[in-house]
């Protein structure tokens, strides 16, 4: 009995709910479980960088926006079809991310966080400010996915979004339980011991910045239809705090406290929509609140009931 | 000192931190499979020297070369992939992995698969990182820790950690080993283990060991010759009984408030 | 034009001095960058408004308060962050003063926002130009940069005679010595936060007037503030001035002589700029990092 409580059929239970939810739920319940699905591959994309690397960089909610406006672009500029459009955000996003990530890889700790966001303040700016290209302040309107189903996009991009999230979780703990994985944490533990192994630094780095950075353009790839509209608003700092909120109330360096983190968050933004400052009250005192006295986020408490629970490098929570 | 050429030679090696002058001009000439001891009061610049061969620090006058080539200016990754590993003062396992995982870092530059083989986990990628596994766990069985294989790097006491960091130096076969005080916090039972261990390693892999040591008597068992430092400089050299009746050497620890245990008195 | 941009740039630049120094003053000695100071700067900012606006206060006893109630919340944020926090890793400690930030900052908009309206404090004095050989001067300007300027003074001074200033100081340098001798560094650290804020609010308190004050005004001051000490050398109180005084000028002339659009971004460019090609600010020493 126990061992059904773990990672896999537990996954896959909340993938088949997942899947079989649009049969009884209504067009709202489909757009918040399609956020969820988003921010689940966002968080995921974060975790790489903040919790099993160590490396902190704000940069995430500007690729974010690099995708959705790659993608956008690449369908109302030049036609291109979703089916291309929505890869070729996650290209771009890609290709700023490890073009950022060459000059921040020299930067450690205080350095990068502070680089980083001005990085991403820079982002928004351009976004707003290169109205040839990103349509300034109002932004892109785009129309709606044609995918040929019968039936509403929205339902079909839900299951888009879904088949996503679940490749994204697969790969994540793929690449967990690989050299790639173990080079990450070695890093973040201690990058004289990592070095001394012959592990090298720029060339883990600049793979964590890229991976991030993929999941956060093929995440706004798959935000910018949503809303048929980008806007740089969507990508600003507080865009930044609710990535953070998830990862960190969720629990740094966990696949499942990613899970968590982005579908219980989602939640709270979502009753909270009307009203900006308790979003801002809510996800700033979160994150407080979580590092003051529950360090190791919704993932720790799991460790602590579910002992038996295993995922590949899972953070420790006493690291302090 | 045999007539084999030898393994790892150090030329007038000189390391400075601003103005102030932590190694200077030090000679060393160690051979295949030999334990050679680095002792010497606090400052006298042991770490700095490990430090420096190592590629961690960079020195600023002299010369390391491994197996006649030489190594320094390299980067600390690209001397470790030529085959050498070292271990800390400060234990530097890994949390949040494996003691088994954290053995298996050791590999990871003999590792051929890409982050595409990763993603998917590729046939290629889980035999490779099967036939990791395997090693580390031999690596493991060679220290005699695989009971601890599953648990997290974190949770182990001291003397356990610094005992897999070894199998960690070790996994991938290295040439040359630098070992950081590796008995320092010890209890004698564990001492008693260690000397053991450092006498396999010579006598089965062949592999040159470096040894930083404040505990003398794993020096006066297992190093066949000992270096001695002090003040950024070698000030004697020989076998372990040589230096410890040598007057400089008494003079050395004696000022600075050591016994001829090697204990802080 | 040259004059009128000077003038300008000093005095925004005076005022982007006075919150990196609250900044410095922190990071020497903690080791940690606040990334909530912004939003210090800002309710510091709305609490003077408050008391001209409702309680009909003079500017001057405004300021005088908004300073006082800035050191308490600088207080209120030493103890509710740092203080359970202090042998935390830094990347915790960042965390969490990024997400009191956000607290902070929907604070001040649920009291002082909400509608997207800009508040602001009525001139301190007529805000029409004078002329002084063909050069158009607001007295306002000058004021502020006098005020700002009297304002840095005073904290040097603070800083290098008085005893509280001394320990401050010792304690900087070196805590464990500073304990051994009697002092309690956590009250210490307590001062530090506090009167980090007390400089940031006055600083919002004499930029008021002359800009308007809004909710998420907190992360563009705080963008200048590092912008001015990493060009200083993140941990030089002297370089924190300097370097605000550049930001100042840099921005007023790059947007007078450029395009105006660089006004906003010139402090990105200059964080990244510097950063990239120095990586420990342009006067910074390795030695002086602590984190």
């Amino acid at each position: 009995m126990l061992k059904l409580i773990s990672p896999v059929p537990v996954f896959c239970s909340a993938a088949i709910f997942a899947a079989a939810l649009p049969a009884f739920a209504n067009q709202y319940t489909i757009f918040v479980g399609n956020l969820a699905f988003i921010y689940i591959i966002l968080t995921l994309g974060l975790n790489l960088l903040l919790g099993y690397t160590g490396l902190l960089a704000f940069v995430n909610a500007a690729l974010f926006g690099i995708g959705a406006y790659a993608t956008a672009i690449a369908r109302t500029k030049f036609g291109i079809p979703y089916g291309f459009a929505l890869p070729l955000g996650g290209l771009a996003a890609l290709a700023v991310g490890v073009v950022v990530a060459l000059p921040a890889l020299r930067l450690t700790g205080l350095y990068l966080a502070l680089a980083s966001i001005s990085f991403a303040q820079f982002a928004v700016w351009v976004f707003a400010h290169w109205d040839p290209v990103t349509g300034g302040p109002t932004g892109i309107r785009m129309a709606a996915v044609a995918y040929g189903f019968s039936g509403s996009w929205e339902t079909v991009h839900y299951y888009v979004s879904l088949a996503i999230c679940i490749a994204s979780v697969v790969v994540t703990s793929n690449i967990l339980r690989s050299r790639v994985g173990r080079s990450f944490v070695a890093i973040r533990e201690s990058e004289v011991a990592a070095e001394g192994l012959a592990i090298d630094l720029t060339r883990t780095k600049t793979t964590a910045y890229g991976l991030s950075a993929l999941y956060a353009g093929i995440a706004g790839g798959l935000f910018a239809p949503i809303l048929t509209l980008v806007v740089p608003e969507s990508y600003d700092l507080f865009q930044v705090i609710v990535q953070f909120a998830m990862v960190v109330v969720g629990g740094l360096g966990s696949i499942a406290g990613a899970i968590f983190g982005a579908v219980g968050l989602i939640g709270v933004q979502e009753a909270l929509r009307a009203t900006k400052e308790l979003q801002e009250i809510a996800f700033g005192g979160m994150i407080l609140l979580t590092v003051l006295f529950l360090p190791s986020g919704l993932a720790g408490l799991l460790r602590k009931y579910l002992p038996e629970w295993r995922e590949p490098l899972r953070r420790r929570g006493d690291d302090r | 000192m045999t007539d084999a050429p030898a393994k790892l030679e150090i030329r007038g090696l000189g390391v400075r931190f601003g103005g102030l002058v932590a190694l200077d001009d030090v000679t060393l000439s160690i051979g295949r499979a030999e334990i050679r001891g680095v002792i010497g009061p606090n400052g006298a610049g042991k770490t700095t020297l490990l430090n420096a061969v190592t590629g961690v620090s960079r020195p600023t006058s002299g010369d390391i070369l491994l197996d006649g080539r030489t190594i320094s200016g390299l980067k600390s990754s690209e001397i470790a992939a030529r085959g050498m590993r070292r271990t800390f003062q400060t234990s530097q396992l890994f949390r949040g992995m494996t003691v088994l995982e954290n053995v298996m870092t050791g590999l990871h530059a003999n590792m051929r698969t890409s982050i595409f083989d990763a993603a998917f986990s590729s046939a290629r990628v889980r035999r490779e990182e099967r036939e990791a596994a395997e090693k580390a766990w031999a690596a493991l069985e060679f220290v005699g820790m695989t009971r601890f294989a599953d648990r997290d790097g974190g949770e182990l006491s001291f003397g356990q950690q610094r005992i897999i960091e070894i199998a960690r130096a070790l996994v991938s076969e290295p040439q040359v080993i630098l070992l950081d005080e590796p008995a320092v916090g010890l209890s004698l039972n564990r001492v008693i283990e260690l000397e053991d261990l450092l006498r396999k390693i010579r006598a089965e892999r062949g592999v040159t060991v470096i040894m930083i040591e404040h505990v003398i008597r794993v020096v006066m068992n297992v190093c066949d010759r000992v270096t001695v430092m002090a003040s950024g400089r070698k000030i004697a050299e020989g076998t372990a009984d040589e230096v410890t009746s040598d007057r400089n050497v008494i003079e050395a620890y004696l000022g600075s408030g050591f016994d001829a245990d090697g204990q802080k008195s | 034009m040259l004059p009128f941009l000077l003038t300008s740039g000093l005095t925004t630049g005076a005022l982007y001095a006075m919150v990196a120094i609250g900044l410095v003053l922190v990071y020497r000695s903690t080791g940690h960058i606040n990334f909530s100071h912004g939003e210090l700067f800002m309710l510091g900012g709305f609490f003077a408004y408050s008391l001209i606006m409702f309680a009909g206060l003079p500017y001057v006893v405004a300021l005088f308060l908004a300073v006082i109630l800035s050191f308490l919340l600088g207080v209120i944020s030493d103890r509710l962050v740092y203080r359970p926090l202090i042998k935390a890793p830094g990347l915790t400690m960042v965390l969490a003063t990024v997400g009191f930030s956000y607290l902070l900052k929907g604070i001040g908009r649920y009291f002082w926002g909400g509608k997207g309206e800009y508040l602001s404090i009525p001139a301190i004095v007529d805000p029409a130009p004078i002329f002084i050989n063909d050069i158009p001067i607001l007295p306002q300007q000058l004021i502020v940069l006098g005020a700002a300027v009297a304002f840095m003074v005073a904290f040097a001074l603070f800083f290098s005679r008085t005893k509280a200033g001394k320990i401050m100081q010792a304690t900087s340098e070196n805590p464990t010595a500073s304990y051994l001798v009697g002092i309690r560094v956590e009250n210490v650290y307590t001062w530090t936060w506090g009167v980090g804020a007390a400089v940031a609010g006055a600083a919002a308190v004499l930029m008021t007037p002359l800009t308007l004050i809004t909710p998420d005004i907190g992360a563009t001051l705080l963008i200048k503030a590092f912008a001015a000490t990493i060009l200083g050398g993140l941990g030089s109180m002297t370089g924190a001035v300097v370097g605000g005084f550049a930001v100042g000028l840099i921005e007023q002339l790059a947007s007078g002589y450029i395009d105006t659009s660089l006004q906003e971004i010139a402090a990105f460019l200059v964080i990244m700029v510097v950063l990239v090609f120095r990586p420990a600010g342009l006067f910074g020493v390795y030695g002086q990092r602590r984190a």
